[in-house]
């Protein structure tokens, strides 16, 4: 070290210097490596799990509340989910038997699927069939540009509508 | 050593915590979260509230299978209150999409509904630019090498400053609505409307092929020209024809700034096959309803005037001041061409010049009519001046100032004009053949007839000019060769059978295998091997001169003495009479045959 070189006389001075610089340096390095080390970690165990959005979007827009009379199921079978409406109340059900994920048909009872006979009634509660659970209701809101929007993501307990 | 471990550690974990952020804190999420406690406040009662808290920032998209390839667009990420009709005077990315009647949205008890929803169109099918970017610089496509910037808003850096700034506008996005509404006269693209009449009445379609509207040769098909090129380039290819390919020979139009927009948009809009357009009828209208406007009571040849100008005829020719250096000079026409030939011309160019590159335009018949009267009355001849200003007026454009036979517009002129400089010719024939070549033209070339414009001691005059100044050498003395004039060997299916086996052995390396003067040879070959195939030309010329040019060559060419190389005068008859079978008509053909 260029300071120890320079100044033979207080060598114990220095020394006595040297040894704190040295662990301050020391401690600045692992600091540094460390914290590298962490980071790295945390970007890899992000990277298990990236901010991703697959397929069609899970909130999706279907139209005014006008499109939908009073008293009305309509399916969308593109979008699986059946838009119930009875005066003022709306709720979104899935269309996906909860079996083996054929798309229920409405009947008159409330929902049949066509592939292994499974039923259920208008609320899709089970009543028949080898459908193991009843067909979730799907969060409808209205969006501020006044159409109604299914966000497939969250489910709500049957018998939650929204007033319109 | 410490000093420099610990430093360099240090900036390690700098640059890695610059990279952490970087990947992991994105401008969407605060533009999410900005959008979640603007709406927040401005929400009504308390279950708005609540559905907004139980939002959290996430990649939105909207997956549109129904145009072309399935695009994904992510823009509504940042975009997100692209449909909050609350957010009308916020600030981008958190504004909200105008509404516009033109665009079909439409108002209902005061509140406007959209025509186009986005999560049936999504965003790029209008507006263009990368939909599943989610960083600015790339979802906007200032990249330069994205093909789609957002059309009419982002302009690449690459792009050329002097007109950058013209390419921007929502004008530009039309050539995207007219991917779906393709009728014609549809009200919501004006611009596409209009650069598909200016495509007709610029003469465009005479040179560029568009699948189902056009079929020019001359130029690059524009079928899929909105695939292939950006704006700029379109832009630039039509306002500077040469600046991106030196060799390119379109015209500058000089066009209006309003009109250049048009052209570009809806050329912008060509991407392929246009099912809407493909028909014969459809086409056949296109081309009749371009209509000049001309005054009423405008008499045939003002009329004609007025057509020269709109059809942008001196966008290649020559006229009074405006010349497009392409083609050749109108001034004199009148004297030069008389008027059967004109509306031959037009109807058909290859009918009287073989080779010409003039593409066949199709206006209805009474305008080529109005041109050809107008043409007609072009007969004031060129005032009596020195030869040598003669020569500048009338001859430099196709020979030459410096008389080599490369003027101005002899590029473009097939059979290319007469290299007045190559003494081995003009030495070698007589002076008659010059003077009958300049009163008489030369039939199926660019050559006109000059007897009407100049009077024979002018002709005599150019001519002398010529021979002293390009030519320089004085004339040889000239043996009249030992040839017959009237071809001896009567013409049979025989000896035109023989004939055309002899042309095949010893002719088609210049004169190729069609006998059109495309031999492999005729790449390095000045002057270029005749076209045997162009009528006029074959007919204009005699057999003496045949025999001459095939049995002792012509001087000054590639032409050789066959003579040298074993040809007899019977073998000479023989292609003689091929030559002149392939010319004829097919009717008279037979009859020879017979």
């Amino acid at each position: 070290m260029p300071v120890a070189s320079t100044n033979p006389q207080s060598h114990t001075a220095t020394d006595e210097q040297h040894m704190p610089r040295r662990k301050v340096l020391a401690w600045l390095t692992s600091v540094g490596l460390f914290g590298s080390a962490v980071l790295s970690a945390v970007s890899n165990l992000v990277f298990i799990k990236p901010r991703a959005t697959y397929g069609q979007p899970a909130r999706f827009a279907i139209g005014k509340p006008d499109d939908f009379p009073s008293g009305t199921r309509i399916s969308l079978d593109v979008k699986r989910v059946c838009i119930v409406r009875d005066g003022g109340r709306m709720a979104a059900i899935s269309t996906t038997c909860t079996h083996l994920g054929c798309i229920v048909g409405i009947s008159d009872t409330g929902f049949a699927c066509p592939c292994h006979g499974s039923r259920f009634d208008q609320d899709g509660t089970v009543t028949g069939g080898p459908a193991p659970k009843p067909l979730p209701w799907f969060k409808l809101s209205l969006a501020p540009n006044g159409e109604l929007e299914v966000d497939k993501g969250t489910m709500v307990e049957p018998g939650t509508y929204l007033n319109v | 050593m410490r000093l420099a471990l610990a430093i360099a550690s240090f900036v390690v974990l700098i640059v890695h915590g610059v990279v952490f952020y970087d990947q992991f804190f994105y401008r969407w999420e605060r533009h999410q979260t900005a959008y979640f406690e603007q709406a927040r406040s401005l929400s009504k009662n308390e279950r708005e509230r609540a559905e907004l808290d139980a939002r959290s920032p996430r990649i939105e998209q909207t997956i549109v299978t129904s145009f072309g390839d399935t695009r994904v667009d992510r823009c509504t990420t940042c975009h997100i209150a692209s449909d909050d009709p609350r957010f009308a005077g916020h600030a981008q990315p958190l504004k909200s999409h105008p509404y516009s009647a033109a665009m079909g949205d439409v108002q209902r008890n005061g509140r406007w509904e959209r025509r186009h929803k986005f999560s049936d169109f999504g965003c790029t099918v209008c507006h263009d630019g990368q939909g599943r970017g989610l960083e600015t610089k790339y979802s906007h496509g200032e990249d330069e090498f994205w093909p789609e910037p957002l059309t009419g808003y982002v302009t690449q850096a690459t792009w050329r400053k002097d007109f950058a700034a013209k390419l921007k506008g929502n004008t530009y996005m039309e050539a995207n609505c007219a991917q779906c509404h393709t009728a014609e006269d549809f009200a919501g693209t004006p611009s596409v409307n209009r650069g598909r009449k200016l495509f007709y009445a610029m003469n465009c379609y005479g040179c560029h092929k568009i699948d189902g509207m056009s079929e020019g040769t001359l130029g690059p098909d524009l079928t899929e020209a909105g695939k292939k090129f950006k704006i700029d380039y379109l832009w630039e290819s039509i306002v500077e024809p040469r600046a991106n390919l030196a060799s390119s020979f379109m015209p500058k139009f000089n066009l209006a700034e309003r009109d250049v927009r048009a052209l570009v948009v809806f050329l912008k809009s060509r991407r392929g096959v246009n099912f809407a357009e493909t028909s014969l009828d459809r086409y056949k209208a296109h081309v009749e309803n371009v209509a000049v406007v001309i005054p009423p009571g405008t008499a045939g040849e003002k009329a004609g005037e007025q057509l020269i100008t709109d059809r942008a005829c001196t966008a290649c020719h020559k006229l009074g001041d405006r010349d497009g250096g392409i083609a050749p000079d109108l001034s004199y026409e009148g004297l030069i061409r008389d008027n059967l030939w004109l509306m031959d011309h037009f109807t058909n160019p290859r009918s009287r010049v073989p080779d010409s590159i003039m593409p066949t335009f199709r206006f209805p018949g009474e305008d080529f009519e109005r041109i050809t009267a107008y043409l007609g009355t072009l007969k004031t001849p060129p005032p009596a001046m020195p030869p040598a200003d003669t020569y500048k007026t009338l001859c430099a454009r196709c020979h030459g100032e410096k008389g080599d036979g490369e003027g101005k517009v002899a590029w473009y002129l097939d059979p290319a004009p007469r290299d007045l400089t190559k003494v081995g010719f003009m030495n070698s024939k007589p002076r008659e053949r010059f003077v009958a070549s300049i009163q008489e033209g030369v039939a199926g070339t660019s050559m006109p007839s000059w007897k009407n414009a100049l009077k024979p001691e002018q002709v005599n005059g150019v001519l002398s000019y010529v021979l002293t100044t390009f030519t320089k050498e004085p004339s040889r003395e000239i043996k009249p060769h030992n040839v017959p004039d009237q071809n001896p060997v009567a013409s049979s299916a025989t000896s035109i059978q023989h004939g055309e086996a002899i042309f095949l052995e010893r002719c088609t390396g210049c004169h190729g295998r069609k006998a059109d003067g495309k031999g492999p040879n005729s790449l390095d070959i000045t002057p270029k091997p005749r076209n045997l195939r162009n009528a006029a030309f074959v007919a204009s010329v005699n057999d003496r001169r045949l025999f001459d040019g095939i049995l002792y060559g012509v001087q000054g060419t590639a032409m050789p003495s066959w003579i040298d190389y074993g040809l007899s005068k019977n073998d000479v008859g023989d292609i003689v009479n091929f030559i002149r079978s392939i010319n004829q008509k097919k009717g008279s053909q037979q009859n020879a045959g017979q």
